[in-house]
């Protein structure tokens, strides 16, 4: 097989999955037209319509997600390539932009299966749609045609642009791809975000030919979702990425792959629990606009048949931190030096277990009345003090913090600090800490005595504490370190086998909690398709319980990864690993120069 | 490597099988879809009642509310000495009868909204039919109370057959008073008046002070065009049907009222 032959393939799979998405976007609704005039819904063998379109639209969401996330950040990677003068990054970019080739053509496959369930399944349904926003679609068919051409253009073409004004010229072209994905997700955003949030002039009488376009597109959550979901995807890739450097380590024959597999494993681990740490405070602007636009919505969400599904949520988080934390630790066995910080990870391990224990915490439970007198009123007593607001926000932001301090002792675990000052600011970041954790507790415990109209507003003041002190702390860490000395190079590739089970574990909670939050926005809108405008009359109208729901999302995580795993085995066909043996890479070992994400720059 | 992948399947597979596990361990709540309830004709009032108590406890979400007694008030359970809903319902607004309290309040909830709590509550005609509000009604009343719900009041909200002829259009009041007007569509219930009224929604008080009548008029008959600055955690609660309930005439008497409230 000749290099041509070889990577004509995902070539040829991309075009295949594009000119699928076009048939189904233009094609579609005239047939769908034609189908709505005979019946409102069809049905699918099995799993019945919902199942179908359920499976189809959350393996879609994922791979979309994946294929948007890992732009975001390997261009990022290239950029610290460039200006860093460090080749290892750059290469890293590319093997990471290699993932994402084959996966962006099952996104445009799964996309086209989505399209045609829903014009065969919910004929009427998706005439409305089209019928409003027809024209974005056809916008977006064409930007996807753009973005498929720059990523092919940006891939292919890593080798021929790789020096000088070339290689400025290749990173704007990994510029311009996330510029054309971000502009293909929002799109796709107002549509969903329309269905929840529709404009409040329109009723159920209003005709969908005299919506404006823009005025649906512009409606109350659509940006919140966008920015809510461009985080979302950045944690999502990064984990990703994760897990398959976590299969590469494992697989790994040699000292090399393995060195650079965990190097990989890391990066790509530190991508998505730092992004992680700012997708909540996305979140909370997300909830608050579902608030504003309709409290009964906001309710059903937070305090109605959902309420559990919070609860849930937190569970996986907090697995989410234990896992990433737990990832940490054990790497630090591997730098000299680290053994100095070890006493302190078992109290950052008590705090992040308290903290799960409090968030996990249910206060909101739909009860019959003979459960309430069996309680002895509306809330038990212990979940009323420990599942209300004040105390989960108290113990999220010390968790944040906690996680930011296990970062931070592996950062600085190889390092000894040869400014005169070191000393006095290692001062100053632990007083910074103290102070931080103080304020979140003590607005914590000042909540309970407030109104929650008072009460809301101390959650601004927790956030803003972990803020000030996590980029405080984390400048005069940048500027501590410079010229540091160092304890001793990290060894990289001398990692527990357990470490890259922890990466497994993130990437498939990251997975399953995106399904979670799927069906969380999905299903606020109850039994209707467009809330309180287009009713949903087909048999599966009622929205299902979380037992259900759950099997749903497994199915859904399942075919994802085992679709993803077929997918990196084919990468791994395509081309072998980027990795520079150690004579070719002796020369482009990182310098010395801190380099924030690295860590342990050694 | 068999192994390895083993070890990986097995991972993968446990966790998965953890979440899902857990997340069927859990109370199994479904939002049911409001059924359409067969209550007209000889309906009795018990077959109201347990209707009632189906849509409570179900499709009708009231408990995500009134379950807790944080939101919203606690209807199945006493409050300040006041006991049951169906107790204190006769008294909440003088001259009241507790059941035609209790179906305002379903159907045009910011009507009356009991202090120390924020008018949340959205109008379940848009989701309900008029037999299961009135089925709501029943339960509601049995709560402490005696029913005076009956097929009377289920027939005469179900939707008169076409016969050609267009229903009656409801007696609306020919007052050009704009304070009785403002009254009669209890405006004062969330806007603040003089000595009457709330300040849920902005106070009217010197609204021409800061607004033209062009303004007025369109906040009345399009009360979402904008929100005014401080309120928009209110915002979409004031009725969009203005238009249709008022003439002309006594549109044009309210804004020049509020437009002269310098």
């Amino acid at each position: 097989m000749t290099p041509e032959s070889r990577v004509s393939f995902p070539r040829l799979a991309g075009f295949g999955g594009l000119v699928l998405l076009m048939l189904g976007a233009v094609a579609v609704p005239a047939f769908a037209q034609q189908a709505a005039a005979a019946r409102d819904y069809g049905n699918f063998p099995l799993v019945g319509g919902r199942g179908a379109i359920w499976i189809a639209a959350e393996v879609h969401l994922m791979f979309a997600a994946f294929v948007l996330g890992v732009p975001l950040f390997a261009v990022t990677v290239e950029a610290i390539g460039i200006f860093g003068t460090d080749k290892r990054y750059d290469k890293l970019a590319k093997e990471f932009t290699r993932l994402l080739l084959i996966a962006y053509s099952a996104t445009a496959i799964w996309g086209a299966i989505l399209v045609f369930f829903l014009s065969t399944l919910y004929p009427k349904f998706w005439t409305y749609m089209s019928t409003i926003f027809h024209v974005s679609m056809w916008v977006y068919v064409g930007l996807f045609f753009f973005e498929s051409f720059t990523l092919y253009l940006y891939y292919y073409g890593w080798e021929s642009l790789k020096d000088g004004i070339r290689k400025k010229i290749h990173l704007g072209l990994g510029v311009l791809l996330n510029l054309w994905g971000t502009a293909v997700m929002f799109i796709a955003d107002s549509w969903l975000s329309y269905m929840m949030s529709p404009p409040p002039q329109v009723s159920t009488d209003t005709a969908p030919e005299t919506i404006r376009l823009w005025s649906a597109m512009a409606n109350a959550t659509w940006m919140p979702i966008n920015i809510h979901r461009l985080i979302a995807n950045v944690v999502f890739g990064g984990s990703i990425v994760g897990a398959y450097a976590a299969y590469r380590f494992l697989a790994a024959r040699t000292d090399e792959e393995r060195a650079h597999y965990d190097w990989m494993g890391y990066v790509g681990n530190f991508i998505a629990i730092s992004s992680l740490l700012i997708l909540p405070f996305a979140g909370y602007w997300l909830g608050r606009e579902i608030y504003q636009y309709d409290q009964g919505m906001g309710i059903t969400m937070m305090g109605g048949f959902m309420s559990w599904l919070w609860i849930i949520q937190a569970f996986l988080i907090g697995v989410l931190f234990l896992a990433g934390n737990y990832y940490l630790w054990v790497g630090m066995a591997r730098i000299p030096g680290a053994e100095r910080f070890t006493p302190y990870t078992r109290w950052i391990l008590g705090v992040l277990v308290l903290g799960v224990l409090v968030w996990s915490t249910p206060h909101t439970m739909i009860a019959s009345r003979a459960e309430q007198a069996a309680m002895g009123g509306s809330h038990h007593p212990l979940l009323g003090f420990l599942g209300v607001m004040s105390a989960k926000n108290t113990a999220v932001n010390l968790m944040i913090l906690s996680t930011f301090l296990s970062y931070l002792l592996y950062r600085r675990a190889n390092k000894r600090p040869s400014v005169s000052w070191a000393r006095a600011a290692t001062r100053v970041q632990a007083a910074l800490f103290a102070i931080s954790a103080a304020i979140v507790i003590f607005f914590g415990v000042y909540g309970y005595f407030v109104t929650a109209i008072v009460r809301i507003g101390f959650s601004v003041y927790q956030v803003l504490s972990v803020i000030v002190t996590i980029v405080t702390v984390l400048v005069l860490d940048v500027l501590m370190l410079r010229g540091a000395e160092s304890r001793g190079a990290i060894r990289w590739g001398q990692m527990p086998a357990r470490s890259q089970y922890a990466l497994l574990v993130l990437a498939v909670t990251f997975t399953w909690l995106m399904g979670l939050m799927g069906f969380a926005r999905s299903g606020i809108r109850q039994h209707w398709h467009v809330w309180n405008v287009m009713r949903d009359t087909s048999p599966w109208a009622a929205t299902p319980a979380l037992g259900y729901a759950s099997k749903m999302i497994s199915v859904c995580v399942l075919i994802f990864l085992a679709l993803i795993a077929i997918v990196f085995w084919l990468g791994g066909l395509v081309e072998k690993s980027t990795y520079a043996p150690p004579a070719a890479a002796g020369a482009e070992r990182a310098p010395e120069r801190e380099l924030a994400i690295a860590g342990g720059a050694d | 490597m068999g192994a390895t992948n083993l070890r990986i399947a097995a991972v993968v597979l446990g966790t998965i099988g953890l979440y899902t596990v857990v997340c069927n361990a859990i109370p199994q709540v479904e939002s049911e879809v409001p059924r359409e309830m067969n209550l007209s004709g000889d309906v009795t009032p018990e077959q109201l009642v347990s209707a009632g108590e189906e849509l409570f406890n179900g499709a009708g979400g009231c408990t995500a509310c009134h379950g807790l007694g944080t939101r919203a008030p606690n209807l199945l359970t006493d409050e300040h000495g006041q006991g049951t809903i169906g107790a204190r319902c006769g008294t909440r607004k003088p001259g009241m009868t507790c059941k035609d309290y209790l179906h305002e309040s379903l159907v045009k909830p910011t009507a009356y909204v009991v202090p120390g709590y924020q008018p949340i509550m959205p109008d379940m005609s848009r989701t309900l039919s008029p037999a299961q509000i009135w089925a709501l009604v029943a339960f509601l009343e049995s709560q402490g109370g005696e029913v005076t719900v009956s097929a009377a009041d289920v027939k005469a909200a179900a939707p008169a057959p076409a016969q050609g002829v267009a229903p009656a259009a409801p007696a609306r009041s020919a007052t050009t008073d704009p304070v009785a007007l403002l009254r009669e569509n209890t405006c004062l219930t969330c806007h603040h008046l003089g000595s009457e009224g709330t300040t849920i929604a902005p106070p009217l008080d010197h609204i021409g002070a800061t607004r033209t009548a062009d303004y007025i008029r369109r906040s009345i008959l399009d009360p979402n065009a904008d929100t005014a600055k401080g309120y928009e955690k209110v915002a979409g609660i004031m009725p969009k049907d203005f238009g249709e309930r008022l003439s002309a005439a006594q549109l044009e008497a309210l804004v020049r009222y509020l437009a002269s409230r310098k």
